[in-house]
């Protein structure tokens, strides 16, 4: 039980780590962004090139695993203006409506996933970083564990700080709340939408890290994450990115908890449950506001 | 039958069962406005209920009937939760409830054979058809369900039945103003496109003597938006030549291309995936009316 528990955190924390980007961009841009997902999977695989990279050089595993974490997040930042400079804004450009950005983000989901595959392959890939195990008393806690969590509080407080003390921070949740209202008020929009690329998919690319390293790599990793990640944005309230931390944590307990009384191949149902759950009887969520 | 024959024969089976499953999602995205991205559970829906209840020994005709009203009420069921929220959230619905039965069929092996799949069904007047002209036979069956099928969505089209989805995918609120009962419209819409997708999985199924759960990933109900959004939304003729461009010359013509370029067949499968991805986009950014489509006409 214990054991459940402890992983359910370990996973809810990537979830939490992935949904905040995808709150953000659903706050901001007002689109359920369906490549979120399979970037996070890219990201995880620039980590694991970098990883590669400064080990070869350094010849330090640790060296290597901090290069990995730094390239993953640099990554999923300059993946992520890089869509905005190539494809959203042109989109937004045109006029293009919500249902054109969700159907364009179906689009970079699957060229980013098959792009990997042609590059990676379909294997399975690890991060060489050699796990500890420590016993405290009957519970069994690997060094990754303690990482993820480490990283994602890190992560939480340092997003915490940027929303809430900084003057960027004031403008994404003006933005978010009244997108017109915030143009008029003098905030630069397209700034305010740079800078919920960097800092979402830079998160996103943390969560890809981290997700590598709890279990492994796989083409399809990101994409298996799209669901819960959705469930903890809808769960959390959308566009509220503390509400997405919350309904991340719950959503990976549930998921790892229902192990105990359904088979492995359902985990993902309980996200779907979840979601269909709130949907029905509370639209806006946990902590979500009346818009 | 000879030569290339079998060839051309089996390139437009395949044409006609995405031009069928596409009709499906033509209908509730083209017409009625909805984000449908887990049309792919309803032809494996379909097409399971069908295989399983016909190796118990049901008539492969009273299969295919409660098989398509099952794939039918599925689609109507999942409507539900969404009906009164926006878009994006039946888009993300649907998705999942896809991958979900896609784990259903592959882990539940006592009732769908799991990975393995289902063999052994009866199919359509087996009996009577000679098995050497089988195909032949099937290809006339499956092009003749199109034909219906595109006949009777244009003048469901055209019908004000047709005319009030038309209205709820401009402006819900004023359909509901007028008194339309928007939610029931939508549930209605849902249930024919998901039946014409499950008819298309169970031809898929007939075609190959065979089901797995490998047929039904989420890309195939993507293959199905590139043919609707090529062929140009709400026009039923454009999907049909949506079918015949994206299966019949791009997948088609592609496979040939391959012993061309200096790549292996993993690598050059994977690209060409990533294409179709790559078409999506530019499709969306500079023609989201497509080859038929009425710009006025578009949601987007």
């Amino acid at each position: 039980m214990i054991d459940y528990v402890i992983t359910g955190i370990t996973s809810g924390c990537i979830i939490a780590l992935g949904a905040i980007g995808l709150t953000l961009t659903f706050g901001i841009l007002r689109f359920a962004n369906l490549s979120h997902g399979d970037l996070v999977g890219v990201c995880a695989y620039i980590g694991l090139a970098c990883e590669r990279f400064f080990y070869s050089i350094f010849n330090n595993i640790y060296a290597a695993a901090i290069a990995a974490a730094i390239g993953a997040i640099i990554g999923g930042s300059l993946i992520g203006l890089g869509f905005e400079k190539i494809v959203w804004r042109p989109l937004r450009g045109r006029g293009g409506s919500l249902v054109a950005m969700l159907i364009v983000s179906v689009g970079i989901a699957i060229a980013s996933r098959h792009v990997l595959m042609a590059i990676a392959g379909p294997g399975l890939y690890f991060y060489e970083i050699p796990p500890k195990i420590f016993h405290l008393g009957d519970v069994r806690i690997t060094s990754v564990q303690i990482l993820v969590v480490a990283a994602a509080v890190a992560a939480m407080l340092f997003l915490y700080y940027i929303l809430q003390r900084t003057k960027l921070g004031k403008a994404m949740r003006a933005t978010s709340d009244e997108p017109a209202l915030a143009k008029v008020s003098g905030i630069d929009v397209n700034r305010v939408i740079n800078w919920m690329w960097i800092i979402g998919m830079g998160l996103a690319g943390l969560a890809g890290f981290l997700y590598g390293l709890q279990s492994a790599l796989r083409p399809g990793m990101g994409f298996y994450l799209l669901l819960p990640m959705f469930a903890a944005v809808i769960l959390g309230g959308i566009g509220n990115p503390y509400g997405a931390m919350l309904g991340g944590l719950t959503i990976g307990l549930a998921q790892d908890l229902s192990l105990i009384f359904l088979p492995a191949e359902y985990k993902i149902a309980v996200s779907f449950v979840v979601m269909i759950v709130v949907l029905i009887f509370r639209p806006r969520g946990i902590m979500g506001k009346v818009t | 039958m000879e030569g290339i024959l079998p060839y051309v024969v089996t390139v437009l089976i395949v044409v006609g069962i995405y031009a069928l499953f596409a009709l499906g999602l033509n209908l509730q995205w083209g017409f009625a406005g909805l984000i449908n991205f887990g049309h792919i559970a309803f032809m494996a829906i379909g097409a399971y209920t069908m295989v399983i209840l016909n190796l118990y020994g049901v008539h492969w005709a009273l299969a295919m009937l409660i098989g398509l009203a099952v794939a039918g009420g599925a689609g109507a069921l999942l409507t539900i939760p969404a009906i009164r929220l926006k878009a994006d959230y039946l888009a993300i619905l649907t998705i999942g409830f896809s991958e979900i039965m896609r784990y259903f069929f592959l882990s539940e092996g006592w009732l769908t054979g799991g990975a393995g799949g289902l063999i052994g069904f009866s199919r359509p007047l087996e009996s009577i058809v000679p098995v050497e002209h089988y195909d032949l036979f099937l290809l006339g069956l499956i092009w003749g369900i199109v034909l219906i099928a595109f006949i009777a969505l244009q003048r469901l089209a055209k019908s004000p039945w047709g005319r009030a989805l038309k209205s709820i995918r401009e402006d819900e609120d004023v359909a509901k103003v007028l008194g339309k009962n928007v939610s029931a419209y939508k549930m209605q819409a849902f249930f024919l496109g998901s039946v014409l997708a499950g008819l298309a999985g169970m031809m898929m199924a007939f075609y190959h003597s065979y089901v797995n759960p490998y047929y039904f990933y989420p890309i195939e109900t993507f293959y199905a938006w590139i043919i609707v959004i090529l062929g140009g939304s709400a026009n039923n003729r454009g999907t049909i030549l949506g079918a015949l461009i994206l299966v019949g010359v791009f997948l088609t013509g592609t496979r040939f291309l391959g012993p061309l370029v200096p790549l292996d067949a993993y690598t050059f499968a994977q690209l060409r995936m990533a294409l179709i991805g790559v078409l999506l986009i530019v499709l969306m950014l500079y023609r989201p009316q497509g080859m038929l489509g009425n710009r006025r006409e578009l949601t987007f």
